[in-house]
């Protein structure tokens, strides 16, 4: 009797000891998940810097960052949608619409026999509006006439296109460098200026990162987004208000969509209307390498940034070691597949982890070891 | 919102979604979409399949190559008489294969082609052949001879060569350079990058430092143009598959201050003609791409009167170079006198 209970306890006691210890690797295997990205990066950066001397320079890391730049801010952009549980599928198509709506202004806006020169802050504000519009219409569509966000925003992409070509006629407006005539030089400077080193695309993007993750992190709308994309009813019930937080999403990504827009005409100093085809898919890319859910409620604004970098590095380095293009759209495609499964085993872990934890919890507490893993868990 | 306005304002809205989509339907089809021009005499020896409707059937508008051909045809069909329908299959095969199938309900006496692929289209070819209706390829060949009645194409190994050569001249026939290749998937791509491989492996001073394929595209061009140069930024020339991609590298030369450097494209676009007239570019071979619509309309008048063409099925148009001494006698894929 009394030899049962010595063993029942050493038997509890070791089970106890086991659950502990695995608790504690899976919380390592568990950071090693989270930092997975910047891993990838890490890898990505020292692959080249030793297959390539000219990878590793200052020059090169701000020109690939300026190129990182235009796929972060729709990335950011995609990011909230996402978040949401939803999905842009049109930003690809308002990158184009945006410079065609520049190439437009820019040339002069005919009023009757009158022609107005909209500066080039105007020019700006106006194709952002653009954007926000066509991100309207997405959040109408999705919020009041139910309609899936991944069919919404399809069509929008080809409304978006559509109406980019029909704006300029299938063709290219070649100059966009304004007339000093006119006032309304200095578009270019968007693409080309380097106010303190830095191209003005990171600068757009170093903004616009701080701001989102600021409101994800601490505003209420931050809240509200997380909570919709994790259980839009119980939200819903909770009093959050489901329907603006889903239009909103939808407006900023098209805003931010817009300005990569105007960052590539800009660059070009010319507006092409098929410009940022396929742009969307790049940005979705970003934001899942990032450890994303694309079931919504579950992201932040440092995955997606480091998903971008990885996906613009990997493209960027691929070019300077002199890879074919077939290999360096392979490996993209291997990237983002590899990404996802480390997500999926990353949460299976989770999982695992909490179970285990909470198994080290319930057996007795004796001592402080299952106390301190308690309260790490 | 009551239970009882809910529906209301969904049907509203409904509505309004219907009357807008509507709407800009109505504006595509007048604008750049299929239009038909009627009210026009008939064409004197009209065939007595009782159409005189020739359909043209062109890749994507968004290239100001293909507009112009599409324009050239339908003008010069138009001045004969004819009334014309024009599409856009997208480079899309299975699109193309509906377009067909719509000029042979229609029973049109001739189709204009720009087709979506040589090997995928000769299925489609073929069925409007087998309906009795006479198909004239432009631009692009199909891989099978004996279909259509007629494959004009401008000759892509030829103006490769005349572009090499005025590459090979401005850079004083030494030095390093780079080539951005066309979409690798496209017969052109290939025939014009082996092309100018023919001409400038001549010359020992001229030394490839990088190749990539930019996709036919100005941005995807730019960016790969700024990555070479981290790595290469010793280098007096680059090459380009077409003129959009040129563009592109102009633009990565200029945000990265080089000058001096020799870009030559390829199509003679407006905007790289405006390049070589600026200085920014040294030449790129034109395509006549309305010269060879306009052939393609002649050859099925004639068919459609006498039931022959008259030419071999098998044509090729010459491309011209255009560098900085002519650039004033061309415009729009033209030469102008």
């Amino acid at each position: 009797m009394t030899d049962t209970t010595t063993d029942d306890h050493a038997a509890i006691e070791a089970q106890r000891r086991k659950a502990a210890v695995q608790a504690r690797r899976l919380k390592t295997l568990d950071s090693i998940f989270e930092l997975r990205a910047f891993i990838a990066l890490g890898v990505l950066i020292v692959i080249f810097s030793l297959m390539s001397g000219s990878f590793l320079t200052t020059d090169n890391m701000i020109t690939m960052t300026k190129h990182v730049a235009i796929n972060a801010v729709l990335a950011l952009g995609m990011l909230l949608v996402i978040l949401k549980g939803g999905i842009d599928l049109s930003v690809g198509s308002s990158v184009g619409l945006s410079g065609v709506i520049a190439g437009e202004l820019l040339k002069g806006v005919h009023i009757g026999s009158f022609v107005a020169y909209p500066q080039v802050w105007a020019v700006v504000i106006l194709c952002m509006a653009m954007g926000t519009l066509v991100g309207l219409v997405n959040g109408f569509l999705v919020t009041r006439m139910n309609v899936a966000p991944f069919i919404a925003t399809l069509g929008m992409m080809y409304v978006a296109r559509g109406a980019a070509l029909l704006i300029s006629d299938g063709t290219t407006f070649p100059n966009l460098a304004g007339d000093p005539r006119t006032h309304n030089t200095g578009f270019g400077w968007i693409g080309s200026g380097r106010p303190l080193g830095l191209p003005v695309a990171v600068w757009i993007m170093i903004v616009l990162a701080a701001v989102v993750a600021v409101v994800l992190r601490s505003t209420p709308y931050g809240r509200w987004l997380y909570a919709t994309g994790g259980n839009e009813r119980a939200a819903e019930l909770t009093g959050v208000p489901v329907q603006r937080v889903k239009m909103t999403v939808y407006m900023i990504s098209g805003a931010c969509a817009a300005l990569s827009g105007i960052i590539i005409a800009s660059e070009l100093t010319s507006a092409a209307p098929q410009a940022g085809e396929s742009f969307e898919l790049n940005a979705i890319a970003a934001v899942v390498i990032g450890g994303a859910a694309l079931t919504g409620g579950r992201g932040n604004v440092r995955g997606t940034l480091v998903g971008a970098f990885v996906i613009g590095f990997l493209a960027d380095g691929l070019v300077i070691v002199g890879v074919s293009t077939f290999w360096q759209t392979f490996i993209k495609g291997a990237v983002i597949i590899v990404a996802v499964i480390l997500d999926q085993s990353q949460q299976r872990f989770k999982k695992r982890g909490v179970a285990a934890s909470a198994a080290a919890v319930t057996v007795e507490p004796a001592g402080d070891e299952p106390v301190r893993v308690a309260s790490k868990a | 919102m009551s239970p009882l306005r809910a529906p209301a304002f969904r049907a509203t809205a409904t509505a309004l979604f219907c009357a807008l989509a509507l709407s800009l339907s109505a504006c595509s089809s007048s604008g750049s979409g299929s239009s038909d021009s009627a009210d026009k005499p008939k064409p004197s020896g009209s065939h007595a399949k009782g159409s005189n409707l020739i359909a043209i059937i062109t890749p994507s508008p968004d290239n100001p190559f293909f507009k112009a051909e599409e324009d050239a045809a339908k003008q010069k069909a138009e001045s004969l008489g004819y009334q014309t329908s024009v599409a856009s299959h997208d480079d899309d095969p299975n699109k193309q294969s509906e377009l067909i199938d719509a000029a042979i309900s229609r029973k049109a006496a001739a189709i204009i082609l720009d087709n979506a692929g040589a090997d995928a289209s000769i299925g489609a070819v073929q069925k409007a052949t087998d309906a009795g209706i006479p198909v004239f390829l432009i631009d692009r060949e199909i891989n099978k001879v004996g279909v259509a009645k007629a494959q004009i194409v401008s000759n892509n190994s030829q103006g490769a060569q005349i572009a090499g050569q005025a590459f090979v001249a401005a850079m004083k026939e030494k030095g390093n350079y780079v080539e951005l290749t066309g979409k690798e998937s496209d017969t052109n791509a290939g025939v014009r990058s082996k092309g100018y491989s023919d001409v400038i492996s001549q010359y020992p001073g001229m030394k490839k430092v990088a190749q990539q394929t930019a996709n036919w595209d100005q941005q995807e061009a730019f960016t790969k143009m700024e990555t070479i140069l981290q790595r290469n930024p010793n280098i007096q020339g680059v090459i380009t598959g077409n003129d959009t991609m040129a563009l592109g590298v102009v633009a990565a030369l200029k945000s990265a201050h080089k000058t001096g450097v020799v870009v030559v494209g390829f199509d003679g676009s407006p905007d790289a003609v405006a390049q070589i007239k600026a200085g920014t570019m040294a030449a790129t071979a034109l395509q006549p791409a309305a010269l060879g619509a306009q052939m393609a309309v002649t050859q099925a008048d004639q068919f459609i009167k006498t039931g022959k063409t008259g030419q071999p099925e098998k044509q090729t148009i010459d491309c011209v170079l255009v560098n900085k001494q002519n650039a004033d006698h061309f415009e729009n894929f033209a030469q102008i006198s």
